[in-house]
């Protein structure tokens, strides 16, 4: 209880403190370190109690059950807060390491750290489109960062294209609330099953497309490339690492848990765009020469696996679904994190990460890409699974050929002006960061338990 | 009433996505802002019920209108506010960067720079545009 109360509430009220401190002071950026590490404890203590004991519920100001609104820990809310805010600390320390350059930083960091913790854990409808705008607003604002040109006209159109998601999200939860009277989680669920099914399949269009939006996948993921490209490397790996996860979360949320018929009528529309994600990413990916725009295409790729999984459905596609977007956003981060920096070892981390996308052994990337091979032969019918096996395993491959070009084209040639190469601190991160991808994929029993218990999570839900 | 409302939406939503497409940047935000408005206008349809005011002490007999869609409609307001001030914020910081809020000029800029990215220079750092009329 007290747990699910500070892991929400910690970021806000230290967020607001530091909104009127100076961030550029090296002693408010560490502290606001401090706070986002503490925060990730409560995060990881909650964690061990939901896995230990099965979900925590809570309802604000001792209002009876139904009336007031709840707060719901599962163990799915769970595994995206602890990866979101552990890459959200990461950035921040490397950020912190580097020097702040503006005052507002370290604050933004915590609100949008309060923003997406509270819409992993939130159990209300209404309340999951209010900590969306919140962490939104916080991106938005993180997005323009350092204030370039090009990271402002970034800010730009990552702003209205993800406004007019939100907006088309609103609408969406007003449906909710019309066709069955409740914006509680559970009671939608409930009674999503009595409703028209015109209604509930327009509603789950309307879903669809607004996540759509915020994972970036392939018709609607026009404004990706820019804002990553555009920004700064700490707020890339943000985006992808964390702010991503609020669309992977959202499908999974509302396929898996709250409107599973409807999503399951048009999982062959999933199915569809998730393979388009995939080849238009790869395809994008190869053909670029910078290593943040590779990335950048390779993220809207990426997000194709997670939609196939969800397409799949069932307790296996939801485990794939979950073990793959958290083994995403590691990889993304890390990443996002290396191609900041310059010096010894750091090319030796990027290639940790590579591999990780390509699904190459030990990397924790592989034991992604086996969840969803396994998936994929749960399909029914031999050609769409045949077909299925082939699309993931090619996505594989080119994107083995994609990160192994990147490499080779920064790290394995001589530079002709190396520069000096970045502060130590920053680069033992990323190393560190590189070193628990190695660790989890040696060791991955963590990971597959946390998202077996999201997939039970989910499925137990929709009984 | 159902017919007006839907109506009134139609057009708001309409504009609001019509501005949107425009090329001067200070339409979109307003269209964002039409947008979004349209959307609060939907919560409050959403409830649309005839009854009295619901305002404690609460009628005997009487139904009472859903007050839940207003709480709604007063966070979503807020939170549209919000961000439409952010995104005006933007677009003056976009006027101060290109000297200009078109579209355009904005994307001409994004262009060359792609350009320069594709010959493998690094990107410019700030106010390289700001000497420009």
């Amino acid at each position: 209880m007290i747990l699910l109360s500070l892991s929400v509430g910690l970021p806000w009220v230290i967020g607001a403190v530091f909104a009127m401190l100076n961030g550029r002071r090296p002693w408010v950026a560490w502290l606001a370190v401090a706070g986002l590490a503490a925060n990730f404890l409560c995060i990881s203590l909650l964690g061990a109690r939901v896995l230990r004991e099965g979900q925590v519920e809570m309802v604000a100001g001792d209002w009876p059950e139904g009336i007031g609104i709840a707060l719901r820990a599962d163990a799915l809310g769970i595994a995206f807060a602890l990866v979101s805010s552990g890459v959200i600390l990461a950035s921040m320390l490397y950020e912190v390491i580097l020097g702040v350059r503006s005052r507002t930083f370290p604050a933004f960091m915590l609100f949008l750290n309060a923003g997406l913790v509270g819409l992993f854990l939130t159990g209300d409808a209404f309340n999951f489109y209010v900590f969306f705008e919140i962490s939104m607003a916080a991106s938005f604002v993180l997005t323009g960062y350092r204030e370039r040109d090009q990271q402002v006209r970034a800010a730009f159109i990552f702003a209205v294209i993800n406004l007019l998601g939100s907006v088309i999200f609103l609408i969406a939860v007003a449906g909710l609330y019309h066709l069955t009277g409740s914006l509680d989680m559970e009671v939608i669920a409930q009674r999503m099953s009595d409703a028209g099914s015109a209604p509930a399949l327009l509603i789950a269009t309307a879903i669809f497309v607004a996540f759509s939006l915020k994972l970036g996948l392939f018709p609607f993921h026009f404004w990706l490339p820019a804002a990553y490209i555009g920004s700064h490397a700490p707020v890339a790996a943000i985006l992808s690492g964390a702010v991503a996860n609020i669309g992977g979360y959202g499908l999974l949320r509302f396929s898996g848990h709250i409107m599973p018929e409807q999503f399951e009528t048009g999982a062959v529309v999933l199915l569809a765009l998730g393979s388009a994600s995939i080849v238009y990413g790869a395809l994008q990916a190869v053909s670029r020469f910078m290593p943040v725009e590779v990335m950048a295409y390779s993220a809207i790729g990426q997000a194709g696996y997670i939609l196939i999984a969800i397409g799949i459905a069932g307790s296996v596609g939801y485990e794939a679904a979950v073990l793959y977007a958290l083994v995403n956003s590691l990889n993304k981060g890390l990443l996002f994190l290396a191609t900041g920096l310059r010096g010894p070892l750091v090319g030796a981390a990027f290639a940790v990460g590579a591999f990780s996308v390509a699904g190459v052994p030990p990397a924790v990337g592989f034991v992604g890409k086996l969840e969803l091979f396994l998936a994929s032969l749960t399909v029914g019918g031999v050609a769409g699974s045949a077909a299925l096996v082939t699309l993931v395993f090619l996505g594989g491959a080119v994107s083995f050929v994609y990160s192994f070009q990147v490499y080779s084209r920064i790290y394995l040639r001589p530079r002709e002006n190396p520069g000096k190469p970045d502060p130590a601190p920053a680069r033992v991160l990323v190393i560190l960061l590189a070193g628990l991808v190695l660790a989890l994929g040696i060791w991955p029993e963590p990971l597959l338990v946390l998202s077996d218990a999201a997939a039970a999570a989910l499925s137990g839900g929709a009984g | 009433m159902n017919f007006l409302i839907s109506l009134a939406l139609a057009i708001i939503f309409g504009s609001g996505a019509f501005l949107i497409l425009q090329r001067g940047l200070v339409r979109v935000v307003v269209g964002i802002a039409l947008v979004s408005n349209a959307s609060i206008l939907f919560i409050i349809a959403v409830g649309l019920s005839r009854g009295q005011p619901p305002i404690y002490p609460l009628p005997e007999e009487a139904s009472v209108s859903d007050p839940l869609v207003q709480a709604m409609a007063l966070t979503a307001l807020v939170i549209s506010f919000g961000v439409t001030a952010l995104l005006l914020a933007y677009v003056y910081r976009l006027y101060l960067a290109h000297g200009s809020v078109d579209l355009q000029d904005v994307s001409r800029a994004e262009r060359r720079e792609a350009e320069a990215l594709e010959r493998g220079e690094p990107l410019r750092e700030r106010g390289d545009e700001r000497q420009e009329p």
